[in-house]
């Protein structure tokens, strides 16, 4: 089933073009990450489909319009920073959340329990730390058990400790099955989320689809020898290695996955190279990113 | 309709600026009546005697002149906080994420405002007949309620400030901006206008008298207003206050216009 479909979106703000002719689906159970450099109109496309943004340009309908203006009522979302009111508590602030989402009075327990905020439920929200104000929010975004849940740039600004905490608890939102769209810059913190990735820059659409087909199947290979020059030369005659970058003290092959690391070993040791690293590993989300981006500016 | 009431509600009842205006007003208003205790017992022949500020049928005028500035100050900041707080918070904007219609959530200000207005109105009208009937030789229910239709008037002349609280806070949108047109507007900027623009310049007569705020102030003017023609020179040649019928109908169609004005920008603009 469809959960969002984006048609042709254009939105500026005066001659800045935050989103060009942008179209996009999402079809339920799918965890999105929506990928982009800061300015790249991640954050415009959720304001956008969440109604805080007027687009010059074009449409989008959630759930196929099965229900109709009350849409949102079946929407979790953060966008940019947590909205609360600073001097009400956590009870409170998720009680307003509670009457605007029509949903029966409820103690917010269970809520509190997954964001580990029980113990500070009666603390007011301005004397929370970043990481709690967060997952406040994240908390917030469950009330009504909605069926698809927004994150915008969710462990931004937060200590390592706190990423950590709100990527599990978004891991486990994910797992609950319900359709997740995420916008963020953080590119590992979507690889180990995201089943479905969109890449934005300038506004436009560069790629999406599944993580697995916007990875290629090519494979990074890290060789170091201690003559770099001459291990350069004996790997650019290797018709399975694609491209061959220079690093700090080794080199970083683009190679085809039909690649024999054992034979390419046999042929460097011929031509008397001794090798003292060799790392094969798949290409990162962030190799691709940059690769499609980088198109983009060509 | 009451659903958006109980949200208002949850979302200020507990905010210290709300309670602290709300107390103000509640204070400031009936006591700044006593104010007629302080002038003295020989005032000149032709103005009344201290006792028509607490005697009906006159009681109405002052208490309502008095409720013609505290509600302008307290309750007009109040309103405008209540709005330009939800945008510096991005409360406003989360709540229209969370699933209120833009509609909902202007209208939950409205509604706020109404209520307000029936609120104070019924205080006024309470604090007025204790006031009245605790300090009237003879009183009479006739007699206590012998105001030409002051109850109406104080709501109405409430709603006016209240309507345009808000849609300074609306069009501005932060709170150091409004509050600074709201009370220079009203205090000076109306009176430039009027004086310098309207009577000095364009020589407009009583059209002067329906500019907004004037229009406003007028449906519960300073009691004392009413012999304003005896100190009158020649430079002014019309009533210095409108009448109660023109007031309200003034009032009444801005008050409409700023409401039109607040609800299609709010709808049109980003959030």
């Amino acid at each position: 089933m469809q959960v969002l479909q984006v048609n042709d979106i254009s939105k500026h703000y005066g001659p800045i073009k935050a989103l060009d002719g942008l179209n996009l689906t999402v079809d339920s159970g799918q965890v999105l990450g929506i990928l982009g450099p800061n300015g790249s109109g991640k954050t415009t496309t959720l304001g956008v489909i969440l109604g805080i943004l007027k687009p010059q340009r074009g449409n989008f309908t959630w759930f196929e319009n099965r229900y109709g203006n009350d849409h949102k009522l079946r929407i979790g979302s953060i966008l940019e920073t947590p909205n609360f009111f600073p001097y009400l508590n956590a009870d409170d602030n998720l009680d307003i959340v509670r009457q605007i989402k029509k949903v029966p009075q409820q103690d917010f327990d269970e809520l509190l329990e997954l964001v580990k905020l029980r113990a500070r439920r009666k603390s007011a929200f301005k004397t929370y730390s970043l990481g709690m104000k967060q997952r406040l929010a994240i908390a917030a975004t469950l009330i009504g058990d909605p069926e698809v849940v927004i994150f915008d740039e969710p462990t931004n600004g937060l200590d390592p400790e706190g990423i950590a905490e709100v990527r599990n608890t978004l891991q486990e939102i994910a797992n609950r099955g319900k359709t997740v769209i995420m916008a963020s810059h953080i590119l590992d913190e979507v690889e180990k989320i995201c089943s479905h990735v969109a890449i934005l820059k300038r506004g436009k659409l560069l790629a999406t689809g599944p993580v697995g087909s916007i990875l290629s199947n090519d494979i990074t290979l890290e060789i170091r020898s201690s003559d770099l020059q001459r291990l350069r030369e004996v790997l650019s005659q290797n018709p399975s290695i694609n491209s061959i970058e220079n690093k700090l003290d080794y080199l970083e092959c683009l190679v085809e996955d039909s690649l024999d690391i054992a034979d390419l070993n046999a042929s460097l040791v011929q031509n008397g190279i001794k090798i003292n690293h060799l790392v094969s590993r798949k290409r990162k989300l962030e190799e691709e990113f940059l690769e499609i981006t980088s198109k983009q500016n060509n | 309709m009451l659903r958006l009431l109980k949200l208002e509600w949850s979302k200020f009842s507990k905010n210290n600026v709300i309670v602290l205006l709300t107390s103000f007003f509640a204070l400031f208003f009936p006591a700044s009546l006593y104010i007629g205790k302080l002038f003295p017992d020989d005032l000149p022949a032709f103005l009344p005697g201290k006792q028509v500020f607490f005697n009906f049928p006159t009681v109405w005028e002052y208490l309502g002149y008095a409720g013609n500035w505290t509600v302008f100050f307290f309750m007009g900041v109040m309103i405008i906080y209540t709005v330009t707080i939800e945008v510096s918070n991005k409360t406003m904007r989360q709540s229209i994420i969370n699933g209120q219609s833009r509609q909902q959530f202007f209208f939950s200000k409205y509604l706020t405002i109404l209520v307000l207005c029936l609120i104070i109105t019924l205080y006024y009208t309470i604090i007025t007949l204790i006031v009245g009937f605790t300090s009237t030789p003879n009183p009479s229910l006739s007699l206590a309620f012998e105001n030409d239709m002051a109850i109406p008037r104080f709501f109405l002349m409430s709603f006016g400030y209240m309507n345009f609280a808000i849609f300074l806070a609306f069009m501005f949108r932060k709170s150091g901006i409004a509050v600074f047109f709201y009370l220079t507007y009203v205090m000076i900027i109306e009176m430039l206008i009027k004086w310098l623009v309207g009577i000095n310049w364009l020589d407009l007569g009583v059209a002067v008298n329906f500019l907004p705020l004037n229009a406003i102030e007028d449906l519960m003017p300073m009691p004392w207003l009413h012999y304003a023609d005896f100190f009158q020179n020649g430079d002014i040649d019309f009533p210095i206050l409108l009448t109660y019928t023109e007031a309200c109908i003034a009032t009444a169609v801005y008050g409409l216009l700023f409401l039109g004005i607040s609800y299609f920008s709010f709808m049109k603009r980003d959030i």
